[in-house]
This record gives C-alpha cells, sequence and structure tokens, in this order.
C-alpha cells in the first residue's frame, strides 16, 4: 500500500518495458486459448472438461494483460533499479555450458565450469583459480552424493579414471 | 569419543558402494526412485550382487510421462550394448499409445515377464452392492451411476474399467472414471464413500479387505488365487482377464548369443533364494515368461490395449 | 494405560547407545540429501532406505525415522541460508527466512525453524500416538468437493498474503496457474501445453521452478546489481540464538503451526506444503508487526515450518491407522515396512504393538536429536554467508544444479531451470512477488482435478459444491476472508476521507 504513490507524477511518460509485459501475458493468453482448442473431446460426466479451466486462465491472462497496458499508460509501475547485463550473460553461459556438455564431459568438468563463470560474473577473473577449485569441489560432492548414496549424477572421463584408481586391484 | 565412531560408521555406510566395483549391469528404471519399477529395478539389484551374477549392478531413475521417456533414452544409449537393462510393464504399452510416443517397445529386446498382480473391483463394507452381478447389473442400467476410483487415465485400472464393460456389454465411452494420483487417494475415496467402487492391484487395498472394511466384488485373475478370498471376474459371468505385469528388456541391435546370455543371467537371478524373499517381501507373484512366448504375449496385449483404449476414446 | 506403557517401553528400546547412534547416522544421512534442493523428503527416503536394511528390524526403523526427520529439516536450512528452498514445504519459509538472514539474523531463523519443528514434531507425534483414529475418520470424510473448497479457500488467504500490488500479485499467481496446465491432463489422458516434447507430459516440477525462481533468479538479481550490491553480509547482528522478543513472537505461531499442519498432513490430498501456505496466511494476518512481512518477520518462519513438521507426523496418520499412503515419502515409507514384514493398515496398531510404538518413540528420539545437533550448528551454518560472494554464489549454482541433476538428468529439465531463472529474474526487476507463481503451480492442478472430480461423480450436479457441511463451512470462511477485508478497507478509507476532509477545512 505504501509503495503506491497517492498522487501520480504527471510527466512520466507511458512505461515501455510494462507494455512489454502486457504484450508477452496477451500472447501467452493466446497460446493458452489456443492449445486448448486443439484438445479433443471425451465423453464426461463433470461437464467441465480438460479444455475448460485453460480457457477460463487465458481470459484472466488477457483481462491481466489489458490490465497492465493501463496501469503502464498510467506510469503506475514502480521505479527499477539500473541492471548491469554482462554478469547475467555470463551465468546464463555458465548453465548452459553445463546443461549442454555435462552427459559428455561427466558432472565434474561440467559443473566445475558453470561454478567459475558464475564466480566470473561477480568479479573473480582469475580462471586459472577457479575453474580447477571448482572441479575438486565438485569431484568431492560427486563421490559423497554419487557413490557414497547412489543418486544419479552423471560420470565422464574425469569421474571413470577417479573410480578406477580407487577401485580394489584383485577384481580386475 | 561417540562422534568418532558415529563418523567411523557414518565413513563406512558411505565407503560401502565402493567394495565391489566390478562393472557389469546397469538398469534402468524409467521412472522415479520408489515406484513399482524401481523397486523391481533395485530389488533386482540386490538379488543379481547377492547371488553373483554381476559383480556391481548400477540402477539409474529416467522418470517421466508413463516410462516412454525412459524408453526414448534407452533405445538410443543401449544399442549394441550387451550390459544395459531396463524394467517395464503393463503400464508402459498403456502410456506409449495415450502419449503418441514416437519410440515404442518394437525398437527394444523383450527378455522375461517377472512379477505380476491382478487387479480388483472392490466396494465399501457398506455399499448396496453385494456381488459383481449387481455391478453389472447398475453398470447396464445406467453407466455413469457407477464412478470408479483408480490410477490414472488410460493407466491399467482405467483400461480394466474400460474392458469389464466392454465385456459386459456396457459402453467402455460412457464408464464414468474418475482418475487419482497414486497413492492412497483412490483407495480413501472409496473408504470414505465418495464413488461407487474401486479399482486397482490387490495390494492397494489388502490391509482395508482384511480388516472388513471393503469388500472384493472380483478378482481379474484366470482362477481364485490364494491370498484374495474372492470370486475371479469370470466366476462372476464377465469372462476377462488382466495382470499387471512387470518384465525386463535390453537393448536393440544385440546377438542371438547375447540376448541368450542375458536370459541366462536374468533366470538365474529369479530362480534364486533372494528373489524368492523378495517376491515374498513385497507381495509380487512369480510370472516368468520368456523368450518367443513373452513376445507373443506382448504383441496380443499391445493389440488388445489399442483396441480397448480405442473404445474408451483415449486414442483415436 | 496400555498405550503409555507401550509408549515408554518403546522409548526404553530407541534410547539403547546403538540405537541413539543409528539414530544419529539418520538423521546425518537424512539432512545431507534433504538439504539438496529439489531432492524432497520422498526422494531422500527411497535413495537410503536399502541402508536401513542391514540393521535389525528395530534399529532399522530407528535410522529409518531419523531420515525422514533429517530430510525433511534439511530444506529449511538451505531455504533460510541460501534462499534455495530444497522442497516445496519449504518455499515458504524462505520468504521470511532468508530475509532474516540477510539482516543478520539467520541464527535467529534457523533457530526458530529448528525449535518449531521440534515442539511441533513432538505434539504431532504425540497425537498421532493418542488421536490417530479420531483424525482418520476426519480426514477421510474430505471427498473432491471438501478438497475443493478447502483450495478455494487457500487460493482467497494465501493470495492476500503476498505482494503490496493486487495487479503484480495476480499476473505472478495466473503464470504459475498457467505452468500448472503443462503436461497430461489426470483425468482424460490429454496432453496440454506440452508441445508434443515429451519431458512436459510430466508437468513442471514443482521444485524445479522454486529452485529456479529462487536461487537462479537471485543469483541473477544480484549478479546485475554489479558493484552497488552490498559485497558481503554481515552474518550475525544482536545475538547469535534468539533473544526474548524472538521466543514470545516464535511460541504462538509454532502451536498455531502445529494445530494446522497435523490435519492437513492427515488428509489424503493435502500435502505439507498447503499446511505451510495458511499458516504464513494466518500470522501474517493475526501479526501484530504486518510491516516486517516481506522484510523477515520472524513468525513466518516459526508457523510455517511448526506446520510443515507438523503435516510430516500427520501423514503416518493414516498410513498407521489405514494403511493409506498420502504422499510419496508415505507410499516409500510403505514399502520400507513391508520389508520389516509389517503390514500397516487397521490391524497394525493391535497386531504388532512393539513396532508401532518402537516407531513412534524413534521418531521421538529422531526429533530430539535433530534439534540437538542443529542448535550447536547454527553458528557455523551461519558462516558460510562470510564467504566471499564469488564463491558463495558460484557454490549455491552448483548445488542447485546437483538437486536437478540428481533428480532428473535430462537436457529438458536444466534447460527449464534456465528458462525459469530468467523468468525468476526479470519478475524481480519489475518487481513481481515471486512465491504465487510457485503457489499457483501447486494449487491449481489439485483445485481443479478436485472440482472436475466432484463434478464428474455427481455427474454434472453443480449443487454438489456447497451441500456438503464442511464444503459450505469452508467455502463461507473464503468467502468471509475475501470479502471482511474489504468492508474493512472501505471503512477505513471512509475515515481517511473524513480526516482529508476535516484537514482541507
Amino acid at each position: 500500500m505504501t509503495t503506491e504513490p497517492l498522487h501520480r507524477n504527471p510527466e512520466r511518460r507511458p512505461d515501455r518495458a510494462a507494455l512489454v509485459i502486457a504484450a508477452v501475458l496477451l500472447v501467452l493468453a493466446g497460446i493458452v486459448a489456443w492449445d486448448a482448442s486443439r484438445i479433443g473431446g471425451v465423453v464426461q460426466y463433470a461437464r467441465i472438461g480438460p479444455q475448460t479451466v485453460p480457457y477460463a486462465i487465458a481470459i484472466c491472462l488477457a483481462g491481466l494483460g489489458l490490465w497492465t497496458i493501463v496501469e503502464a499508460l498510467r506510469g503506475d509501475f514502480p521505479e527499477r533499479e539500473p541492471q548491469e547485463a554482462m554478469p547475467v550473460l555470463w551465468i546464463v553461459a555458465g548453465l548452459l555450458v553445463q546443461l549442454l556438455t555435462i552427459r559428455f564431459i561427466g558432472f565434474s568438468i561440467a559443473t566445475g565450469v558453470l561454478f567459475a563463470l558464475v564466480a566470473r560474473a561477480f568479479g573473480e577473473r582469475r580462471f586459472w583459480i577457479s575453474i580447477p577449485f571448482g572441479i575438486v569441489l565438485s569431484i568431492a560432492v560427486w563421490v559423497i552424493f554419487a557413490r557414497g548414496l547412489s543418486l544419479t549424477l552423471p560420470h565422464g572421463p574425469l569421474e571413470d579414471a577417479l573410480m578406477n584408481l580407487l577401485r580394489p586391484r584383485t577384481t580386475a | 569419543m561417540k562422534h568418532v565412531i558415529a563418523a567411523s560408521i557414518l565413513a563406512g555406510a558411505i565407503a560401502l558402494p565402493f567394495a565391489a566395483m566390478a562393472a557389469d549391469y546397469t538398469i534402468m528404471a524409467p521412472a522415479a526412485p520408489g515406484g513399482g519399477w524401481d523397486q523391481t529395478a533395485r530389488s533386482l539389484q540386490e538379488a543379481m550382487t547377492a547371488e553373483g551374477v554381476s559383480g556391481n549392478v548400477q540402477v539409474v531413475n529416467v522418470p517421466g510421462a508413463g516410462g516412454t521417456i525412459g524408453l526414448a533414452q534407452f533405445a538410443q544409449e543401449a544399442n549394441g550394448n550387451p550390459d544395459r537393462l531396463m524394467v517395464g510393464g503393463y503400464v508402459m504399452v498403456g502410456a506409449i499409445l495415450t502419449n503418441k510416443s514416437p519410440v515404442t517397445l518394437d525398437a527394444v529386446t523383450p527378455i522375461a515377464r517377472l512379477t505380476g498382480e491382478f487387479e480388483v473391483i472392490v466396494v465399501p463394507a457398506a455399499s448396496e452392492l453385494q456381488t459383481l452381478a449387481d455391478l453389472t447389473a447398475k453398470l447396464k442400467a445406467d453407466p455413469g451411476s457407477v464412478s470408479w476410483a483408480g490410477g490414472s487415465a488410460g493407466g491399467t485400472d482405467h483400461i480394466t474399467a474400460g474392458l469389464f464393460a466392454k465385456t459386459v456389454g456396457a459402453d467402455p465411452k460412457l464408464v464414468n472414471y474418475i482418475a487419482f494420483s497414486g497413492g492412497g487417494e483412490a483407495l480413501a475415496a472409496v473408504l470414505g464413500n465418495q464413488v461407487t467402487v474401486g479399482i486397482s492391484g490387490y495390494g492397494e487395498f489388502q490391509a482395508q479387505v482384511e480388516a472388513g472394511a471393503l469388500r472384493v466384488l472380483g478378482v481379474s485373475a484366470p482362477e481364485r488365487i490364494a491370498i484374495v478370498d474372492a470370486p475371479t471376474f469370470r466366476e462372476g459371468g464377465v469372462d476377462l482377464v488382466v495382470q499387471n505385469w512387470r518384465g525386463i528388456w535390453a537393448g536393440p541391435g544385440l546377438s542371438a548369443e547375447q540376448v541368450a546370455a542375458i536370459t541366462a543371467d536374468v533366470e538365474k537371478t529369479v530362480n534364486s533364494e533372494s528373489w524368492k524373499k523378495v517376491l515374498a517381501a513385497k507381495g509380487w507373484n512369480n510370472t516368468w515368461l520368456a523368450g518367443d512366448d513373452f513376445k507373443a504375449q506382448l504383441a496380443t496385449e499391445i493389440e488388445n490395449t489399442t483396441a480397448i483404449l480405442k473404445d474408451i476414446g483415449l486414442v483415436s | 494405560m496400555g498405550t503409555v506403557d507401550l509408549l515408554i517401553q518403546g522409548l526404553g528400546v530407541a534410547i539403547q547407545p546403538i540405537n541413539l547412534l543409528y539414530a544419529l547416522i539418520g538423521v546425518t544421512l537424512g539432512t545431507l540429501v534433504g538439504v539438496l534442493p529439489g531432492i524432497g523428503p520422498a526422494t531422500t527416503v527411497a535413495l537410503l532406505l536399502p541402508v536401513t536394511y542391514r540393521l535389525d528390524p528395530a534399529g532399522s526403523l530407528i535410522m529409518f525415522a531419523g531420515i525422514y526427520y533429517g530430510g525433511m529439516y534439511g530444506g529449511s536450512t538451505t531455504s533460510i541460508l541460501l534462499n534455495t528452498p530444497g522442497e516445496s514445504a519449504s518455499i515458504v519459509t524462505a520468504l521470511e527466512g532468508n530475509k532474516m538472514a540477510k539482516a543478520g539474523r539467520g541464527g535467529a531463523a534457523l533457530s526458530t525453524a529448528a525449535i518449531g519443528s521440534f515442539v511441533a514434531g513432538l505434539i504431532a507425534t504425540i497425537a498421532l500416538a493418542f488421536l490417530a483414529p479420531w483424525v482418520v475418520s476426519f480426514a477421510l470424510a474430505f471427498g473432491p468437493r471438501e478438497y475443493f473448497a478447502l483450495m478455494v479457500l487457500a487460493f482467497v488467504t494465501v493470495s492476500a498474503a503476498f505482494g503490496d500490488s493486487a495487479l503484480r500479485g495476480l499476473v505472478s499467481l495466473f503464470i504459475g496457474l498457467t505452468l500448472g496446465l503443462v503436461g497430461i491432463d489426470l483425468q482424460t489422458g490429454q496432453a496440454r501445453l506440452s508441445f508434443g516434447v515429451p519431458d512436459l507430459l510430466d508437468g513442471i516440477e514443482v521444485t524445479t521452478l522454486a529452485v529456479a525462481m529462487f536461487a537462479i533468479g537471485e543469483t541473477l538479481y544480484v549478479a546485475a546489481q554489479g558493484k552497488r550490491a552490498p559485497a558481503t553480509v554481515e552474518p550475525v547482528k544482536g545475538s547469535l540464538w534468539m533473544n526474548a522478543r524472538d521466543w514470545a513472537r516464535s511460541w504462538k505461531p509454532w502451536l498455531r503451526g502445529t494445530v494446522i499442519g497435523f490435519p492437513i498432513g492427515a488428509m489424503p490430498a493435502g500435502g505439507a506444503e498447503i499446511g505451510t501456505f495458511f499458516s504464513y496466511a494466518l500470522e501474517k494476518r493475526l501479526s501484530k508487526h504486518k510491516e516486517e512481512f516481506g522484510n523477515g518477520a520472524i513468525e513466518g518462519v516459526a508457523g510455517p515450518e511448526a506446520a510443515n513438521n507438523a503435516s510430516a507426523a500427520g501423514t503416518l496418520v493414516p498410513l498407521l491407522t489405514l494403511g493409506l499412503p498420502t504422499s510419496a515419502t508415505a507410499a516409500i515409507m510403505l514399502a520400507g515396512f513391508q520389508q520389516y514384514g509389517l503390514q500397516p493398515g487397521p490391524l497394525l496398531f493391535t497386531s504388532n504393538p512393539q513396532l508401532v510404538w518402537g516407531l513412534i518413540a524413534s521418531l521421538l528420539i529422531a526429533n530430539l536429536m535433530l534439534v540437538i545437533l542443529n542448535l550447536p550448528l547454527v553458528g557455523l551454518w551461519v558462516r558460510l554467508l562470510t564467504i566471499p560472494k564469488h564463491w558463495l554464489y558460484a557454490g549455491i549454482l552448483l548445488f542447485a544444479t546437483l538437486g536437478t541433476i540428481g533428480a532428473n538428468p535430462s537436457v529438458v529439465e536444466l534447460g527449464m531451470l534456465l528458462v525459469f531463472g530468467l523468468m525468476g529474474y526479470a519478475l524481480r526487476v519489475f518487481h513481481f512477488p515471486i512465491a504465487p507463481v510457485v503457489v499457483g503451480l501447486i494449487l491449481g492442478p489439485m483445485a481443479e482435478q478436485q472440482l472436475r472430480r466432484a463434478l464428474a461423480i455427481s455427474q454434472g450436479d453443480v449443487t454438489v459444491l456447497v451441500t456438503s457441511p464442511i464444503a459450505a463451512t469452508l467455502l463461507t470462511l473464503a468467502a468471509l476472508a475475501l470479502i471482511v477485508p474489504m468492508i474493512l478497507r472501505a471503512r477505513g478509507r471512509g475515515q481517511v476521507l473524513t480526516q482529508m476532509a476535516a484537514d482541507s477545512d
């Protein structure tokens, strides 16, 4: 309640970003309604079938989109902090690297790289420190959770090499 | 002092899986930890290791969409690799059809059927329905008035309800089936008198039946089974047998020798004392069926299931 | 009397040194896996159950109780310190708990969570021992229409408790409801909003969404502030543990949380997170410090944590008395019991009293052990916050992704983590509240399924929704919760208007 100013600043121009949000909501409403229209009819005693609730949600989303347009035009959205793009990109890169490579290079290396890239986003530029540190940490986590507690974590060359080292010689 | 002991025991508990590392079979459970397929995979793991069939057995969980996500991944990863196995069952047959899965059971190599459970139809003790004939009459008179509580749409329970209606001459499309998400929700609905009948594997209802809170109207077995004191569907005049079974598959692209070796390993495990203990503890029946017999049975089931899912209206 | 004797006998078994050791190992292992975001108590118990098979029945039961309570407990620590809810029932804890941790009150938040969990666990376990038969008959009276009414009440009370803008709160809620549509419709098997992607057929995992929106969204937001964000957090301001004021503000929420959580846990379609929502909404309404909600109100940690633990004990009511597993965790526990040759159900209390009371005694011991273990560790935990920020957030993302990878190592699942993380970031930038998205994802599908079940059973007759006394009562409460604040606000505005009129004179 306290954040809404009683007297709006008449000089504030329409909020472009808020209009984008409104557009996103309207598009979302369209997608939900389109998807619901494709659902085939199954005999239902409930009278409300699998498409009823999606339609209701689509209507509400559209309504919220219109409401957002009104608030955007009136400049009712609160002030935003300026954002820096680079750190966000570093973190997104880290997550992308992990999800694309984890099945091939194993949990430890992929997660170690993620670790280093996130640290980079927060200003740690020394990759020759952060990558090895991240990998060692990830190996420790892998050993505890994958070997010790039988969680399924993808393994790669590093984990296999480690397990070979630890394997008792007699079974060879 | 106590901390030292605790720490060393803890370390021991964590270190135990290191003991035997000879990589042998990796069994995929195409479901989250805890469900029937996961329990089957983990029980196989235990029995195979205990019997020395395999030095080290790993279980991998790939959950999702009635096992079809695991199936798609397995068909690709296990191609030509005789160390990979996958657990699955009747539920997967239905899920492949309802989810329109691009990868079907044709893409993998069936090894054997392992366990099975029959379906039962139950009513609350206070219900006016006394026999299967009462249910049949009610269903024929007004199909909508019989609400059936069971698992998710298109699953074994739903299929059985549809087949039941079809067999007694009612329209399977008009079955008023109420799907409940797993666990005890369906059981609670029956106990709370919210629905007319409950339909599921006997294990789900066993405790309540023994306590007298539920009455079994019929069992989907071909003849009476020891654990359930109730008539079969056939005895009640409904010629229908349904079994919710689980089995094991290997990857595609294996030679006949490799398939034979895997079948021998699984057979040895299933005939072991450890496996018999598992069956007793979990209340599973041994329904061993391997090779061409299993393949033939699978083909019939896929055909029947496709037909009934079309009749119910879930598959077009 | 027989009951008390059996309980004492059970406690006697449980406090033997070797059994205490098993309990200790159980709670440690349980906490270790339970802290992983995305891996809740159900998976924890499933993964660790085989460890217990190596022991005798009494020992394994005790270790098992420890794993269960430890798994429940692990989630709240990460929620408070790292804003990373380990499971859906500790999402609400993150709301106020993490704000407290950032203000140097993490010790107090962890303490009220630990002690609140203990108090709730103690009361609820005793209630389990003595009230189980009554609670269970109440729980069974809930059919689809009653659940639908309960969900309506939850929507009304919970959405009133989030955020300061009706528009932004509703947008968040409807994003959550839309996400809740994704996947196969349980009643008809039709795929909705899945666009042919098989990984979407099972819907969106609540923990994936929560971890992404909270942990990853927050990390992105803090990183994007660049140098303007404070370099480090001061981990302790004032006393490390709870001060007298904290105690005074915590004890009532503990008790209220217990009273809410226990019966909801006992309901077959309840779920621990529903209890935490109600508790949070109630505490916010009753609190004398409403302005602190959203900025670190201790009541908002104390109540939901108590509710969470009480519902864990509540889950055991239908499990032990009816053999009815009402949650994924309970279903796995059922499998565990069968391993010990125990068939939970109506006959269990009479046929196997030693084991039942042994289990209840074990739960009491595990509960006590958790609070004894965790209180001294609070100081150590809050030190985590003094780790330099670049390592701390790198570690948070390591843990956040670890949970998801462990639960389901698929590219699509990790992709969802990234997409929802970016969405959580965008929502933060535009001051949209985060929690309603998760609430919508949890409550939406439940409400829809229950409504359709109720109508299918009645063959389309809508009047059944209000003809049951319980449903009618719940819906009346929901209507009151919606209308009364409006009237009060209208009146309040009237007062302001008269005041303004008086001023202008």
